[in-house]
C-alpha cells in the first residue's frame, strides 16, 4: 500500500472541494433580484479570537426541532448532529469549505491500490469524558456496532464493510467488501462519532440516555420535549480552547418565537430562521445571521412505479404522467424555478434543477445543467403525448406553511403550461407513510444532503434504493451511479455524475426544484458561531464577548 | 349518598375502559407508521423492520393490545419511540409544569373572571359593567397564540420584563419559577375568565332579583354581606360547572401556551407525540387526562351536592 495511494487521494480530492461557489453556480447568480443579497454569498461564521472572548458563561441554542436519540448509532435526525457536534467527535470533520478533515484520526485514510482496504491512524492520550481511555480498539468497538446492532441507523452508510481490525492502538484497519468512496463521508457524520465502551458496556441500546463521547462538552441533563444541556468536560484533549462553560439547546419549533427570543436576549443562537424573518433580523445590528446553500434539495417526485409500496418491484402505472416522460419533461418545462424561489423564500433559497449542489467537488457544468421555464414547449409537450389540457394531477405536500406557499405557487405558474395542480396537504408523518406505499400522483419532499453525492442520488433515484419512492428505474443510470459509487478518482466520478444527472433530466422521475439555505442567527454577544456547508451549528469553541 | 357515589364510581370505571380500547385503536387506524416517521430521513427496510420489531409493531393489535394492557397495570407505560426516553418518566417532568400552569391559570382566571362578573351584575348599566363586558368580549375571541405572540413581543422582546421561554422548576427555583410562569398563566387564564365572568354576571343577576336577596336585604344585611353570602355562593354553582367543564380547555389552550414559551409541559409532549406517532407516550398521556377528566367530573359531581344538598338527594333517588 502506498502512503498515498491513488484512491486516497481521489477521496481527499473529492471532498477537498469546493470550487468558489460563483464560479460553478450559474443557475444561482441569475436567481438574484438584484436588491436581494447574491445567492451565492454564503457567510459561515469565524472562528472565535481568543483575545476577544471571555471565560465562562452558558450559551442557550433555540432549536428548531427536537433531536431523537443521542446515540450515534440510532440517531436519525438533523437536529442531534447539533448536539452531537459539541459532544461527539467524530474520525473526520467536514471543514468551512466542505473539505474533509482529520479530527481523532491524525490523518485522511490511506486507502489499499484495490480500494478494499482502508487504513486510519488515531489520535494518542486521548480520553473520553467518563475517563476511558481512546483508541484504536475501540473504534473498532464502535464501528462493529453500528454494523451489528439491529436497529443501527448507520449500517446502510458503512455497508461494504466486512471486517475492522485494530493491530496497535493507533492503527485502525477497515476491510471492505466492495470498493466504497463515500465511507470517507460516512465516518465525516456520525458513523465516525466513536462512544466510550465502558459506557456502551453499561448502558447498551440505551447509551442515549447518558451518552459519553470525546469532545469538548459532556452530557449533562435531557428535559424531554424542552431542552438538553451539556458542561464543560475537562477530560477533553483540547479543554483550553473550550470558551464556554456549558451550552443548552432549547427547543423551540415556531420559527417567529425562535426570533423573539434571539430579540429578547433568552437565545443567543437560533437555528432554521425563516426566510420571512431575515431581513428585519439583518437589520438589527445586535444579531448577525448566518447564510448557506444547503447539499441537499428540495423536489418532486413522480410516481412513476409504486404501486405495491416502497421495496417491492415496480409496475406500470396507466396514468400520462407516470407512463410519458415527455409528460414529465413538460411538467419540468411548466416550471419557472426562479421566480419560485422568489416568490415564496424571498429569493434567499437557490433554484435547482439536480441532486449534486455546486457547492460540491462533484459538480460540473453537465450536473449543473437545466431547462429553462418554456410554458409554450410544455404545452407542445403535451400535445405530442396526446394528454387532454389542462391536465390535472394530484400533488401531495407537507401541510407546513412554508410547503403550503410553495405548493400554491406552483400550481399557478404550472397552468400556462398545460397542468392543474390539486393539493391535497398532509401531516408529515401521514405524508411518509402515503409515500411509502405508493398512494400519490406527485409529491413534494426534500433531503438536507451530505457531503458524498452517492447519499444524495442512489437511495432515491437508484432501481430498488431504500427511498426510492416513485419506483423509478433505469438501467442505466444505475449502472454509472454503480461505476460512481466505487470510483477512486474524483475526476472519474464527477464525469459520471454529470452524466447521471443527464440520465435523470431525460426521464425526470424527480424534478429538483430549490435548495434550502440554511440560515442561522446569533447575537453578537457571542464570537465564533460557525456553520458549515453540512447545516451543522458550530458553538462548542465560541465564547461570550469581553 | 354512598349509592350515589358508588354508581358515580362504576361508570367513571367503564369510561376508562373504553377510553383505553379506543385510544388504543384510534391511534393505530392513523394513517402514519410510527416507524417512519421514527426513521426519518434515514430510513431503510432494514430500520424500519428493526424499529417494528423493538416496539412490538409487527404482532398483531390484539397482542400488543395485550402487553400494553398487562404492563400498564403494574404502571410500566414503555419508552418513547422517538427519544427512548421511558414515558413514566417524561410525564415525570412534564405533568407538574402542566399542573402548575394550569393551577395559576385558574386562579388568575377565578379571580379576574369572578370579580369582574360581580362588578358588572352590582354595577349593572353602568360604564363598570360596559369595560367588563368589553374585556371579556377579547378574552373570548382573541386566541391564545395571538396573544402570547403580543406578549413575547412586549413583554420580553420590547421591555425585558418577562423571559420569552424556558422553564426552571419550581422546587429549583421558586422566584424564577414563577418569572418564567406567570406570563403563560395569564394567558391560558384569560379565555377562561371570560367565560367565568359571564356565568357569574348572568348568576348574579337572578341571584340579585330572587326573592331570598330581597329578604336579605329587608332583614338590613350590609350589601357586602347581601351579595357575598347569599348572592354570590348561590351563584357560583354555575361558576364551579362551568370551570370544571373548561378544564379540557384549558388543556388544549396548554397545548398552544406551552409551545409558544417552550414550556416542558403536558400539553406539548401530547401534540408531539401524536405528530410523530409516538405511540406509548400518546396511549400514556390518554389514559392520564381521561383518567384526570373522569375525577375532575367526579369531584365536580361531588361538589355540587356539597354545596346544593338537592342535587344528593336527586341523586339519591334516582
Amino acid at each position: 500500500m502506498t502512503n498515498l495511494s491513488r484512491a486516497s487521494r481521489a477521496a481527499i480530492g473529492a471532498v477537498a472541494l469546493v470550487c468558489a461557489l460563483t464560479a460553478c453556480s450559474p443557475v444561482a447568480d441569475e436567481a438574484a433580484p438584484a436588491d436581494k443579497p447574491s445567492q451565492s454569498q454564503n457567510s459561515f461564521g469565524s472562528p472565535a479570537n481568543p483575545d476577544e472572548v471571555k471565560e465562562g458563561g452558558k450559551l442557550t441554542v433555540a432549536l428548531s426541532a427536537e433531536p431523537d436519540r443521542l446515540d450515534p448509532s440510532l440517531s436519525r435526525s438533523l437536529y442531534s448532529r447539533y448536539v452531537f457536534q459539541a459532544m461527539c467527535e467524530k474520525l473526520y470533520d467536514v471543514d468551512e469549505k466542505a473539505q474533509v478533515v482529520p479530527q481523532l484520526a491524525t490523518a485522511l485514510p490511506t486507502v489499499s491500490p484495490d480500494g478494499k482496504t482502508v487504513t486510519i491512524t488515531v489520535r494518542q492520550g486521548v480520553k473520553f469524558a467518563d475517563g476511558t481511555e481512546f483508541n484504536a480498539a475501540v473504534v473498532k468497538t464502535t464501528l462493529e456496532r453500528n454494523l451489528k446492532l439491529p436497529e443501527s441507523a448507520r449500517k446502510s452508510e458503512i455497508g461494504p464493510i466486512d471486517t475492522v481490525d485494530a493491530p496497535d492502538a493507533q492503527t485502525v484497519v477497515v476491510h471492505l467488501k466492495t470498493p466504497f468512496a463515500p465511507l470517507l463521508g460516512a465516518l465525516a457524520d456520525r458513523a465516525g462519532m466513536i462512544m466510550s465502551p465502558a459506557a456502551l458496556q453499561k448502558l447498551g441500546t440505551n447509551f442515549a440516555s447518558a451518552p459519553v463521547c470525546v469532545g469538548p462538552f459532556k452530557f449533562s441533563k435531557r428535559v424531554p420535549q424542552s431542552s438538553i444541556d451539556v458542561v464543560r468536560d475537562p477530560n477533553y484533549y483540547a479543554a483550553d480552547k473550550v470558551h464556554l462553560d456549558g451550552i443548552s439547546w432549547r427547543i423551540l419549533t415556531d420559527a417567529s418565537i425562535r426570533s423573539a427570543n434571539l430579540r429578547s436576549g433568552d437565545a443567543e443562537v437560533a437555528d432554521s430562521v425563516s426566510t420571512q424573518d431575515v431581513d428585519s433580523l439583518r437589520k438589527e445590528s445586535s444579531l448577525t445571521v448566518l447564510q448557506s446553500q444547503s447539499l441537499g434539495y428540495q423536489g418532486i417526485t413522480i410516481n412513476v412505479g409504486n404501486v405495491d409500496g416502497l421495496g417491492t418491484p415496480p409496475k406500470p402505472i396507466d396514468r400520462p404522467i407516470a407512463k410519458e416522460a415527455k409528460v414529465r419533461q413538460a411538467f419540468e418545462y411548466a416550471i419557472d424555478r426562479k421566480a419560485l424561489v422568489n416568490a415564496v423564500f424571498n429569493g434567499i433559497s437557490t433554484p435547482a434543477c439536480s441532486p449534486i449542489s455546486p457547492a460540491s467537488a462533484f459538480s460540473s457544468e453537465a450536473a449543473q445543467k437545466c431547462r429553462e421555464h418554456d410554458p409554450a414547449k410544455a404545452k407542445q409537450l403535451l400535445q405530442e403525448a396526446g394528454v387532454q389540457v389542462p391536465y390535472t394531477i394530484n400533488m401531495l405536500a407537507s401541510n407546513t406553511p412554508d410547503t403550503l406557499r410553495l405548493a400554491q405557487a406552483l400550481q399557478s405558474m404550472v397552468k400556462d403550461g398545460g397542468f392543474d395542480i390539486k393539493i391535497s396537504p398532509v401531516e408529515y408523518s401521514s405524508l411518509l407513510d402515503e409515500q411509502d406505499r405508493g398512494n400519490f400522483e406527485i409529491l413534494q419532499l426534500g433531503w438536507s444532503g451530505r457531503i458524498d453525492p452517492d447519499a444524495n442520488i442512489t437511495n432515491f433515484v437508484g432501481t430498488g434504493g431504500s427511498q426510492n419512492v416513485g419506483g423509478s428505474s433505469n438501467p442505466e443510470l444505475d449502472a454509472v451511479l454503480d461505476k460512481a459509487r466505487q470510483s477512486t478518482d474524483l475526476n472519474e466520478r464527477k464525469q459520471l455524475y454529470g452524466q447521471a444527472v443527464g440520465l435523470l433530466q431525460d426521464q425526470n422521475p424527480l424534478i429538483y426544484l430549490y435548495r434550502q439555505a440554511n440560515l442561522t442567527a446569533f447575537s453578537n454577544k457571542v464570537k465564533g458561531v460557525q456553520v458549515y456547508p453540512d447545516g451543522v451549528i458550530r458553538a462548542a469553541f465560541a465564547g461570550f464577548a469581553k | 349518598m354512598a349509592r350515589y357515589l358508588l354508581t358515580r364510581a362504576w361508570h367513571s370505571a367503564l369510561t376508562l375502559v373504553l377510553a383505553t380500547v379506543v385510544v388504543f385503536l384510534g391511534i393505530r387506524a392513523l394513517p402514519g407508521d410510527p416507524a417512519l416517521s421514527l426513521a426519518g430521513e434515514d430510513r431503510s427496510p432494514e430500520a424500519l423492520a428493526a424499529i417494528r420489531t423493538e416496539y412490538g409493531l409487527d404482532r398483531p393489535v390484539t397482542v400488543q393490545f395485550g402487553h400494553y394492557v398487562e404492563r400498564a397495570i403494574q404502571g410500566d407505560f414503555g419508552s418513547s419511540i422517538r427519544t427512548g426516553i421511558p414515558v413514566s418518566d417524561m410525564i415525570r417532568t412534564a405533568l407538574p409544569v402542566t399542573v402548575e400552569l394550569s393551577v395559576l391559570a385558574i386562579l388568575i382566571a377565578a379571580l379576574l373572571g369572578i370579580g369582574a362578573g360581580v362588578v358588572a351584575a352590582v354595577r349593572r348599566g353602568r360604564p363598570a359593567e360596559w369595560v367588563a363586558n368589553a374585556l371579556a368580549l377579547i378574552g373570548l375571541s382573541v386566541p391564545h397564540f395571538w396573544l402570547g405572540l403580543l406578549a413575547i413581543l412586549y413583554l420580553s422582546v420590547a421591555t425585558g420584563l418577562f423571559p420569552a421561554s424556558g422553564f426552571v422548576p419550581l422546587l429549583e427555583d421558586p422566584v424564577g419559577n414563577l418569572h418564567h410562569i406567570i406570563l403563560p398563566a395569564v394567558i391560558l387564564g384569560t379565555g377562561l375568565a371570560a367565560i367565568i365572568m359571564r356565568q357569574t354576571r348572568s348568576a348574579m343577576l337572578d341571584s340579585l332579583s330572587a326573592d331570598y336577596v330581597r329578604t336579605a336585604k329587608a332583614k338590613g344585611l350590609s350589601p357586602r354581606a347581601v351579595i357575598g353570602r347569599h348572592a354570590l355562593r348561590n351563584s357560583l354553582i354555575v361558576v364551579v360547572t362551568i370551570v370544571g367543564l373548561q378544564l379540557g380547555g384549558l388543556i388544549s389552550g396548554a397545548v398552544v401556551t406551552e409551545s409558544i414559551f417552550g414550556l416542558p409541559g403536558f400539553g406539548k409532549m401530547t401534540i408531539d407525540a401524536v405528530f410523530q406517532r409516538d405511540y406509548p407516550v400518546i396511549q400514556a398521556v390518554v389514559l392520564l387526562t381521561a383518567t384526570a377528566y373522569i375525577v375532575i367530573n367526579f369531584l365536580v359531581d361531588l361538589l355540587y351536592s356539597v354545596i346544593d344538598p338537592r342535587i344528593r338527594v336527586a341523586g339519591e333517588a334516582a
